[in-house]
């Protein structure tokens, strides 16, 4: 059961020198022989980029500059460590910031101090126990391998008395990103026969809302709520239900009361921006913005939409300069193609507000040239932004490519569909929006089937040609990407394999995954691909 | 101070201040506890005495946690969350915090604690409510004391054990039965007592509750306390 640490590469993280060689001395009471330091969030982040370590110990408190919670959200996203290495939080007392935070981001542990080096052995030997249960379950789910994990879930729930909690809550989000929905629910429902849970009450409550069951929803995040008020996850879901409802105010109440738990959380703050500025309530917006950015000064869950959110404020309240001012940092903050073409579209905007129509046209001349200067396609927020600003400015060609282009992405999106509607209506063009939207709609339904049919019919190299043009069209409309898969891994069946157009189908999978995730197909064609190659 | 700046909210003050004791006396507990060799050759009085002076460090140290907590209780802060627990593990850890203050006292214990065993609950309230109850147990107690745990009408009950003298009458308790009453102005047992019982209503399996007993007897013979969680 010892485990032995020689081998392990250990950090220590604090801004205190004296706590440093204490944690450094404890380590090696543990038997550990390589242990590094770092003062700060900073130093950390070079130590871990430099090597992989199995073991971090980090204070909470850093000083100026990231905070423990911080920085182990960076090295997660940033992939620095993996779910092998042992992240052990360490704090004065017990917090809701990282413990309230999403399961993702939370430590495998955290000591409250005064710490021993007895306690923390014991500590790091169950990690090491646990960490050994869930190794082969969290390398098949980092592989997006669900079938397997879930699998593997089933064979340890057989046996692993001491784990089946945390394994059916696993198994329950593995179901659900596989989107074996029936299964899912027969899971939660259940665990909720012995004892009322929160992951499986909030699992049951998602599961109604992905199924449009709003009201059942609600009451589910509402009861969990009420039985674990730290479960966060609850609040989110449950605000963005109200928000379907159309009971935007309770939303915010709800998005409030979380937020109370955990007022550090950059992207909840962001949330609750836009949710009173959609309401109109001015105040609480410019509050909610400003704080997002404040407390995401040192964090790599910081938001773009933040600044976006407060400058739409400012120039509500007719603060142009300020707006203008929080549009420029945006853009200083951020260096991605997408935030600089909604920063630029926000600051055209405001020009034709004022009525500054040569200023306007200047940006939105300027936003052309970098549409055409860039390789990829624009996501759909920017583009509808930049579209406005291209109707609102006279340039209507450009902008009308810009919204057939979202529809023809996303011609089952409801949601978005009614956003370009939208814009089409607000420049007096209800009709021939309308028009525009049907004909890429079809379009692209065409597009989605031209192989599927041609591949029914057996022309299978002429199927895969089709649905690649399809692909290469609309790169990124899930329903294509899906199906281009498919007519690959029917081409792969029957006229045998071919590594490069297994690996194409996988990263046309990874894409329909990101832009809509926890659907059955996504699952269903990976494991045919990973059987073709295995032939 | 500016008379038209915003009263401070006393509890606040007194949370941060609490805050402020509680380092310095973990501090306190920690220097103790590190020199406890040069207090093995000393005279038997001197040595009661040093493991009286840890038994208060650790109650103070208790009761200002205590405190914090019940003030997060008290202003929606804390974040309440059962997670799915190894009984055998917290009590371990508990034992480990008092492992000075167990061989300074030279007091035995025994953890009887089944390894497989999982339940449901705040792992840092429940280690905040067996550890008050170990120290005053170590302090009560003749020359043993007992944690044991296990699973009765679908209920987790963790117990703490001594083979003293037991409660007096007056201070014996089933919460199931009345509340306790707790009255502050009798003395030092109050807070504890009050703050584990609060924990224990905290924790809740749809209709049932948590409860907290004191009692006498058992199979040491001493106090007796006892803790359900549904």
């Amino acid at each position: 059961m010892a485990t032995n640490f020689a081998s392990h590469h250990c950090l220590v993280v604090d801004d205190f020198q004296g706590m440093r060689y204490l944690m450094r001395d404890m380590l090696r009471e543990c038997g550990a022989v390589h242990v590094e330091m770092a003062s700060n969030g900073k130093e950390a982040l070079q130590r871990l980029l430099e090597r992989r370590y199995d073991i971090v110990l980090c204070d909470y408190n850093l000083g100026q500059g990231k905070n423990g919670q911080q920085l182990l959200e960076e090295a997660k996203l940033r992939q620095l460590i993996g779910p092998a290495t042992t992240w052990i939080m360490i704090t004065a007392e017990k917090s809701s910031d990282w413990i309230m935070g999403a399961v993702e981001y939370q430590p495998d542990s955290y000591l409250l101090k005064p710490i021993t080096a007895d306690l923390l052995l014991s500590r790091l030997e169950k990690i090491a126990v646990r960490k050994q249960a869930f190794a082969d379950i969290a390398q098949a789910m980092s592989n997006k391998q669900y079938t397997r994990a879930i699998a593997l879930c089933d064979e340890r729930l057989a046996y692993d008395t001491v784990n089946a909690s945390e394994l059916q809550r696993l198994k329950g989000s593995l179901l659900l990103d596989a989107g074996e929905i029936d299964a899912a629910q027969k899971l939660y429902e259940t665990v909720l026969a012995n004892r009322e849970i929160a992951w499986a009450r909030t699992g049951l409550g998602r599961i109604c809302f992905q199924q449009g069951e709003y009201e059942a929803a609600r009451d589910h995040f509402q009861i969990s709520r009420e039985q674990a008020p730290g479960y966060l996850e609850a609040y989110d879901w449950l605000a963005r239900t109200q928000q379907r409802l159309g009971d935007a105010e309770h939303a915010e109440s709800t998005l409030s009361a979380a937020l109370k738990l955990s007022p550090n959380s950059p992207l909840r703050q962001k949330s609750l921006g836009e949710l009173a500025l959609q309401r109109g309530d001015l105040d609480v917006a410019d509050a909610a913005f400003r704080k997002s950015i404040a407390v995401g000064e040192h964090s790599i869950l910081k938001t773009p939409e933040a600044y976006l959110g407060l400058a739409k404020v400012c120039s509500k309240s007719s603060r142009s300069d300020e707006a203008l001012k929080v549009l420029k940092s945006v853009q200083h903050q951020f260096s991605d193609d997408d935030v600089a073409l909604r920063a630029k579209s926000a600051e055209g905007m405001i020009y034709t507000q004022e009525n500054q129509l040569s200023k306007a046209g200047a940006v939105a001349n300027e936003l052309k040239q970098m549409l055409q200067e860039r390789a990829t396609r624009p996501d759909s927020t920017a583009s509808l932004e930049v579209a406005e600003l291209m109707l609102a400015t006279g340039q209507r060609d450009q902008a009308v490519s810009l919204l057939q282009d979202v529809v023809r992405n996303n011609h089952e999106d409801n949601l978005l569909i009614d956003k370009v509607q939208a814009v089409f209506d607000s420049a007096n063009m209800k009709a021939e929006g309308s028009n525009l939207v049907e004909a890429c709609r079809r379009e692209a339904v065409e597009l989605m089937n031209s192989g599927v049919l041609l591949a029914r019919d057996g022309k299978l190299p002429e199927a895969l040609a089709a649905m690649r043009g399809a692909r290469d069209k609309l790169p990124a409309n899930a329903r294509v990407l899906f199906n281009f898969a498919f007519v690959a891994v029917m081409y792969l069946q029957k006229l045998g394999t071919d590594e490069a157009l297994i690996e194409e189908s996988r990263q046309a999978l990874r894409e329909a995954n990101r832009v809509s995730p926890g659907e059955k197909r996504f699952s269903q064609l990976m494991d045919a691909l990973n059987k073709l190659e295995q032939r | 101070m500016n008379p038209s700046s915003p009263q401070p909210d006393l509890a606040t003050i007194l949370a941060s201040s609490v805050h402020d004791m509680k380092n310095s006396l973990g501090l306190m507990g920690r220097l103790l506890a590190k020199h406890e060799a040069v207090w093995t050759g000393i005279s038997a009085e001197a040595q009661s005495e040093y493991s009286h002076l840890l038994y208060e460090v650790n109650r103070m140290n208790a009761n200002l946690i205590s405190l914090l907590t019940l003030y997060k209780f008290g202003k929606g802060l804390y974040p309440f969350d059962p997670q799915p627990c190894q009984p055998a593990e917290i009590c371990e850890e508990v034992a480990m915090q008092h492992r000075v203050l167990l061989s300074a006292s030279k007091v035995v214990l025994h953890i009887d604690v089944p390894d497989d065993l999982v339940w449901h609950f705040d792992a840092d309230l429940i280690a905040g409510v067996l550890g008050q109850a170990l120290t005053n147990a170590i302090n009560y107690t003749t020359d043993t004391v007992r944690i044991a745990a296990g699973v009765e009408h679908d209920e987790l009950w963790l117990a703490v054990e001594d083979n003293g003298r037991g409660y007096p009458p007056q201070m014996l308790v089933d919460s199931r039965k009345a509340v306790s009453g707790v009255d502050f102005s009798s003395g030092s047992t109050g807070l504890g007592l009050y703050f584990a019982e609060h924990v224990a209503q905290l924790h809740r399996n749809r209709e049932r509750i948590g409860s907290l007993r004191l009692e006498n007897g058992g199979p040491l013979g001493g106090g007796r306390f006892v803790i359900t969680l549904p």
